[in-house]
């Protein structure tokens, strides 16, 4: 019986011991040590990005698209080319036929 | 400068603004940091991590509460999730102590000294700290928030986004709880 009086007053002293505690305060030059930490976040964006781009997977992927992108331009370069082509010789031959036409139209007609 | 006049300088990026913030507001943020985990280190790095966010973050605040309410959720929040990764880092270091790898810091945290605790409460202050670390995070923000914040159940309230009735039940709960943990552990050491 006793003993349980001592537990529960222990109990209250223990629940009741945070009253009239004061505010904890952080150390001195807080300010000074979020600037610094703002500078190295910043600092560290970069640093972040240039690991990043400098990783082998990363550089290799870079530099396959760069091929990628070039053969396709050099590919599509090169259809629009022969086609060109093709469009050219298919109107000198149609230009060809149509004065060959003219022509035999004109030797027909000419004769009684 | 009053206090939305400050907001509306920090919205603009004024460092003048900030250090005023900082020197305004960094007890508030420590002291509601150190209670919830309970190491000066991790506070000290939390309250870093809040006034940074405060800045980058304070063009998103568009005043529909109180300028502190704001603030103490962030803190909240930020401490929150710092006892959850320690929770983590705990058991991997449990792991590791099966293997002998361990340190036994990660293991058996030392127990905490609030700073601010009168010096003849000091060790009966260090049991009940102890003890909230068991309390579930809602209990154990409206408990710290009312005794080491002083603050209102209204204010709890708002902070915490829910009713005053709730809050006083949380309060209430948490008190149970701390008192049934309490008892267990005279008990058992009856001193």
């Amino acid at each position: 019986m006793e003993n349980n009086e001592h537990i529960n007053r222990l109990t209250d002293e223990a629940l009741n011991s945070l009253d009239g505690a004061g505010r904890a305060t952080p150390k001195p030059y807080l300010l000074t040590r979020i600037n610094a930490r703002m500078q190295n976040e910043e600092d560290s964006s970069w640093d972040i990005a240039l690991k990043f781009i400098s990783r082998p997977a990363v550089a290799l992927a870079g530099i396959a698209l760069i091929i990628a992108v070039n053969a396709m331009v050099v590919s599509y370069n090169y259809t629009q080319k022969t086609t060109t082509v093709t469009d050219e010789a298919s109107y000198a031959s149609v230009e060809e036929y149509s004065s060959t036409a003219t022509v035999l139209n004109d030797i027909e007609n000419s004769e009684p | 400068m009053n206090q939305p006049e400050l907001i509306v300088q920090l919205q603009q990026g004024d460092e003048q603004a900030f250090k005023k913030l900082v020197d305004e507001w960094q007890d508030m943020v420590y002291n509601t940091a150190v209670g919830i985990v309970q190491n000066e280190d991790d506070a000290d790095d939390i309250t870093q991590d809040v006034f940074i966010q405060v800045y980058q973050s304070v063009s998103s605040f568009k005043g529909e509460s109180k300028f502190s309410t704001w603030l103490y959720r962030i803190v909240i929040s930020k401490a929150l999730d710092h006892v959850k990764k320690k929770k983590r880092k705990k058991r991997f270091a449990f792991v590791q102590s099966l293997f002998g790898t361990a340190s036994e810091e990660e293991i058996h945290p030392e127990e905490f000294n609030h700073p601010g605790v009168l010096m003849e409460n000091r060790e009966r202050a260090a049991e009940l700290f102890k003890a909230m670390q068991q309390l579930p995070d809602a209990q154990r923000i409206a408990f710290t928030l009312h005794k080491l914040e002083a603050q209102k159940h209204q204010d709890i309230a708002a902070i915490m986004n829910i009713s005053v009735t709730a809050v006083e039940s949380l309060i209430a709960r948490a008190k149970g709880n701390l008192r049934k943990t309490l008892q267990a552990y005279y008990t058992k050491n009856n001193n």
